[in-house]
Formats: C-alpha cells, sequence, structure tokens
C-alpha cells in the first residue's frame, strides 16, 4: 500500500510542459530524494503535491483520503525558502499553525513543545523569529511541517541554503524523521540524496528519467569503465580511442578519459595494442566502475 | 475555530505593530481637526497677526449638523487613506513574502481566510471610527451647540457602512494582486471613481453607497431616518456581500505557489 500515488501528474508554464506525465508511488516509512539539478521542475512537483499549485493533468492521490477530501490535510510542507511572520516568537508560530490544522489550542501548544525540543530550538523557543539564524528558521520550518503528524512530509531543497554545520544537523534530523513518518526531499546534492534517502527518483527537464532505490540503482548502472591519462592535452587522443569496438562510450572528464566498455578484459587488450601501435604517451591506466555519480552526470548532460 | 485563531493572530499583529495604538489616534485628528480649526479660526487669525484695519471679514454662524458633517467629509478623505493603507497588506503582503505558502498549505478554506482578516479589520476600524467620531461628537457639543445622543448613533452606524464598503474593496483587490502598493493604487482609483459617478449620476442612482453623507447630512438636518438613507444602507450591505463572494472566487483561481 502507498502513501501517495501520482498518475500522469503535468504542469503547464506558458504552453510550455515543465512537468511532464509524472508517474509515482511512494511507499510508507520511506525516505525518498527527488534528485535533479536546477530547472528540472522539482518544486513545481511538490508544489503540485503540496496542492499549492494545480495540475494542468493528472492528478494526486492518498492513501485513506475521501472523495473530494482535502490533501492538505494529510501532508506537512516546507518551501524551499520558508517565510514566517517575523513578530510572532517560535512557539506562537507553532501553535497558531497548529491551529489551522484543526488541533485544538492545548493539543497544538503540546505539541509545539515537543517539536521544539525534537528539531533543537527549545531555548529560543519564546525568542521572535525575525532573529532566528537560517539554520534554526529551516529547523523551525520542518517543525511546522510535522506539527499535525501528517502521513508525508515534503520537503523543498531542506539543506540546499544551509553552511555546512547547518546542513549536518538538518540531515541528522530528517535521519531520525523518517522513523516515524514518510518523507519526500527534492535536492540537487547528490550526496545528500545518498546520505539520507532509501529510494531515488531522479529528474530531469520534467521527466522522471531514473528511479528505484540506492542499492538497485548502484547495481543497474555500475559498468566497468577506464580512466586514461596521458603526456599531453588528452583530447588529442579521443578520437583514435573512440574508434575501438569494445569502447561503448568516451568521455573528458577531469583531465581524465573515462571510457566505458562492456569487456573489460578484450577492451584492456584492445586499448593497450592501440597505445603501443601508434605510440601513445600513456601516463595513468585505471579500471574503476561507475558511480551514481557518473549516471547523474550523464542524466544532466545529455 | 480555524476562523478564530486567524482572527486572533490579526489582533495580536495589528496590536505589536501598534495599529491599535496609531489608528485610533489618527481618527481622532482627523475627526476633531476640521470642527475645531472652524472655531478657532478668530483667535488663530489674531495670534498670527490679524487681518488689516477695516478689513470687513465675517466668520458664518456654523450649525452643529453642519460641524460635524466637517468631521464626516475628512474622514471620506483622510480616514479612507487610513483605512486603505492599513488594510492593503492583510493578503496580498502575506502572498508576496511567502508566508501564505506555509498558512495555505494548511487545511484552511480560502472563505476562512478571507473573512476573519476582513473581520478583524472591521473591527480596528469601527471602534477607531467610533472613538474618533466621539472626540467629535464632544468637541461639537461643546463649541457649536448640541447634537442627540440617537442621532449620533445613526451617524456612525450608517457611515461605518460606508467604511466597512472601503474596507471590503481593499479586501478584495488584495485577492486579485499581490503587490500592497498596487492594491492601494487601484482602491483609491476606483474610489475615486465611484465618487465621480455619484457627483455625475447622484439623481439617477440615489442609493449610491458613496451618497451615504449626504443622506446623513439630511438626516441631521431633518431629525429622521430617510427611506433614501435606508436603501443607501442597504445597496452598501448587498455591495459588501457580492465583493466578498467575487473574492472568494478571485482567490480561488489563484495559485498560491506564483
Amino acid at each position: 500500500m502507498s502513501v501517495i500515488k501520482v498518475n500522469e501528474l503535468t504542469k503547464t508554464f506558458d504552453k510550455k510542459d515543465v512537468v511532464k506525465a509524472l508517474n509515482f508511488e511512494l511507499n510508507p516509512g520511506k525516505c525518498v530524494a527527488l534528485l535533479g539539478p536546477n530547472g528540472a521542475g522539482k518544486t513545481t512537483t511538490l508544489r503540485m503535491l503540496s496542492g499549492l499549485l494545480n495540475p494542468s493533468r493528472g492528478s494526486v492521490t492518498f492513501e485513506g483520503m475521501k472523495e473530494n477530501g482535502d490533501i492538505r490535510e494529510h501532508i506537512g510542507y516546507l518551501p524551499q525558502y520558508p517565510v514566517f511572520h517575523n513578530w510572532m516568537s517560535g512557539k506562537e508560530f507553532l501553535i497558531y499553525v497548529g491551529q489551522l490544522a484543526n488541533l485544538p489550542k492545548k493539543q497544538a501548544s503540546d505539541q509545539a513543545n515537543s517539536l521544539l525540543k525534537r528539531v533543537g530550538i527549545a531555548d529560543a523557543g519564546n525568542r521572535r523569529i525575525g532573529k532566528y539564524s537560517g539554520g534554526m528558521k529551516q529547523r523551525l520550518g520542518i517543525a511546522q511541517a510535522m506539527i499535525h503528524k501528517p502521513n508525508l512530509i515534503i520537503l523543498d531543497e531542506p539543506v540546499s541554503s544551509l553552511d555546512p554545520i547547518g546542513r549536518r544537523e538538518v540531515l541528522n534530523l530528517m535521519e531520525e524523521l523518517k522513523e516515524q513518518t514518510t518523507i519526500l526531499f527534492s535536492t540537487h546534492i547528490l550526496s545528500d540524496a545518498e546520505e539520507v534517502s532509501d529510494d531515488l527518483l531522479l529528474m530531469h527537464q520534467g521527466e522522471i528519467v531514473e528511479s528505484g532505490s540506492i542499492e538497485s540503482l548502484r547495481t543497474k548502472h555500475q559498468t566497468a569503465k577506464i580512466n586514461l591519462t596521458f603526456g599531453d592535452s588528452n583530447d588529442n587522443y579521443l578520437s583514435s580511442l573512440k574508434s575501438i569496438p569494445s569502447v561503448n562510450e568516451s568521455l573528458i572528464e577531469r583531465n581524465e578519459i573515462q571510457l566505458l566498455v562492456d569487456d573489460i578484459d578484450q577492451a584492456r587488450k584492445d586499448i593497450l595494442l592501440k597505445v603501443s601501435q601508434e605510440n601513445l604517451p600513456l601516463t595513468k591506466f585505471e579500471i574503476s566502475r561507475t558511480s551514481l555519480e557518473d549516471l547523474f552526470m550523464k542524466v544532466v548532460k545529455n | 475555530m480555524q476562523w478564530k485563531t486567524i482572527f486572533v493572530k490579526e489582533m495580536l499583529e495589528d496590536w505589536r505593530n501598534f495599529k491599535w495604538i496609531w489608528v485610533p489616534l489618527v481618527f481622532i485628528l482627523i475627526a476633531i481637526m476640521d470642527p475645531l480649526t472652524t472655531y478657532y479660526m478668530p483667535k488663530i487669525l489674531d495670534a498670527v497677526g490679524g487681518l488689516p484695519d477695516g478689513t470687513v471679514f465675517e466668520i458664518p454662524d456654523v450649525s452643529p449638523v453642519a460641524a460635524m458633517m466637517m468631521s464626516l467629509s475628512e474622514m471620506s478623505m483622510f480616514g479612507v487613506v487610513v483605512i486603505v493603507a492599513i488594510t492593503m497588506g492583510v493578503i496580498a503582503g502575506e502572498r508576496r513574502s511567502g508566508v501564505a505558502e506555509l498558512v495555505l498549505v494548511k487545511p484552511v478554506s480560502y472563505l476562512t481566510y478571507i473573512t476573519s482578516k476582513w473581520a478583524e479589520k472591521l473591527v480596528l476600524v469601527w471602534i477607531s471610527f467610533i472613538i474618533g467620531m466621539f472626540a467629535s461628537w464632544y468637541y461639537v457639543n461643546l463649541l457649536f451647540g448640541e447634537i442627540s445622543f440617537s442621532a449620533f448613533l445613526q451617524v456612525l452606524f450608517f457611515y461605518g457602512l460606508w467604511l466597512s464598503l472601503v474596507v471590503t474593496i481593499t479586501i478584495f483587490f488584495n485577492t486579485l494582486f499581490k503587490v500592497p502598493g498596487l492594491v492601494l493604487f487601484v482602491t483609491i482609483a476606483t474610489i475615486i471613481m465611484m465618487s465621480i459617478i455619484n457627483q455625475v449620476f447622484s439623481h439617477v442612482l440615489i442609493w449610491f453607497p458613496n451618497n451615504m453623507s449626504s443622506h446623513i447630512g439630511g438626516m441631521l438636518d431633518g431629525n429622521h431616518v430617510s427611506g433614501d438613507l435606508w436603501g443607501t444602507a442597504f445597496v452598501t450591505i448587498e455591495v459588501i456581500i457580492l465583493l466578498i463572494i467575487a473574492s472568494l472566487f478571485s482567490f480561488r483561481g489563484k495559485e498560491m505557489a506564483n
């Protein structure tokens, strides 16, 4: 049983499809990263899931939601740049949004206290939000998303705007939260996704190009790779290496020629033969495997 | 429940940014300015050097009714500007800053969101207006002559309706635009247009809301509430209700994250 089901979700701005017919489901208790470069349509997707934007086509359904029900009851949402009422204290704001989510005042207040403690800003609870630092605001943002114990928490770039310390703290917090609820968060940084998420949705130009658990993606896209470096400019040799039949793909990355191959033994033989025949000034020869990083870069560059 | 939550939050906000202090004070100023300067004009002229010898300058006797109407006339200028200024950002400002994204992602109905904010501003405007007019009534009775308390209450009620319409127009434009300055401009422009229409067609559009103060003048002179005053009040209330409904539809068509 999935928490949320997205069917042919599409958003069109000015006749351009920013999000193109997405289909996916999220399973309960998972932490899912929506990974993609800037402009891939991540924020638009999350805003449609949270009801802030209306889909141009397609639908979003929640588990246990009545016909014509309000999807907002089932989700907590943290925008990329959360803005609060700066004249309120953190605790007042949590109680305010708690009551807006239909909690009685007493319960909203208890919940606010426990969340302030949970996200680690209990000391600042009675201070004005205007005086909070970026990291504290982000934590308050996560707390307000959780106030009504939603089935799904949607976080839009929760760590992108933070300094290294704030980023570490929020990632740890997400690690704790995923014990209790389903989390969907967007990021353009692969290492953040790898660190806390179970599943990955890789998005590019409005489409989900790859999805699955981190482990399965890692295995699936693990192809052999040969890295070569030459004494002078690598560009001069790329074309002759490309012509080797056992080389599937070639690219230059960080002063290195990378060749993707299927049969590593055959490729090694072919390449070394070519190097000795043409007397190429090879300085480094290395066999490795592609990582998720390579997959991400490949998707983004195409 | 949610309605009360937003209403109370708006009250608290206006308290913390001192609107509950300065708006009543400004309304007192607006209400008493004209009657007082009129009464003390001869003394003011003397104090600043007086008129040249031989100038014959008759200061007409001002009736209590005319003095009270002076207060209303100032209200219709400065009072309206103040009302639009304090209301221009209630929704537009929250959408522009992005707070609306956090608030409206909670299961709050748009009707609740709009009407609770509208009601809070009405309370602020009515209380400030009543305090201001009490000051005016006090000075009018002291300096110009008596206006009965019941007539005064009628002035409050009918003119308060007109000011409520001003609040409602501002709220309506709040749902259309998300720049508070633009809300201010369009609302003032609309009210000026209405006033022009009123002046040109006042003989046909007898119950037009802008006619309220002239009917109130008639009521104070004739000492009874005319059918036309009731009619104008009725039309004003109708327009307020229609504008609230229109606000709801205009807001529904908006996407909060744009």
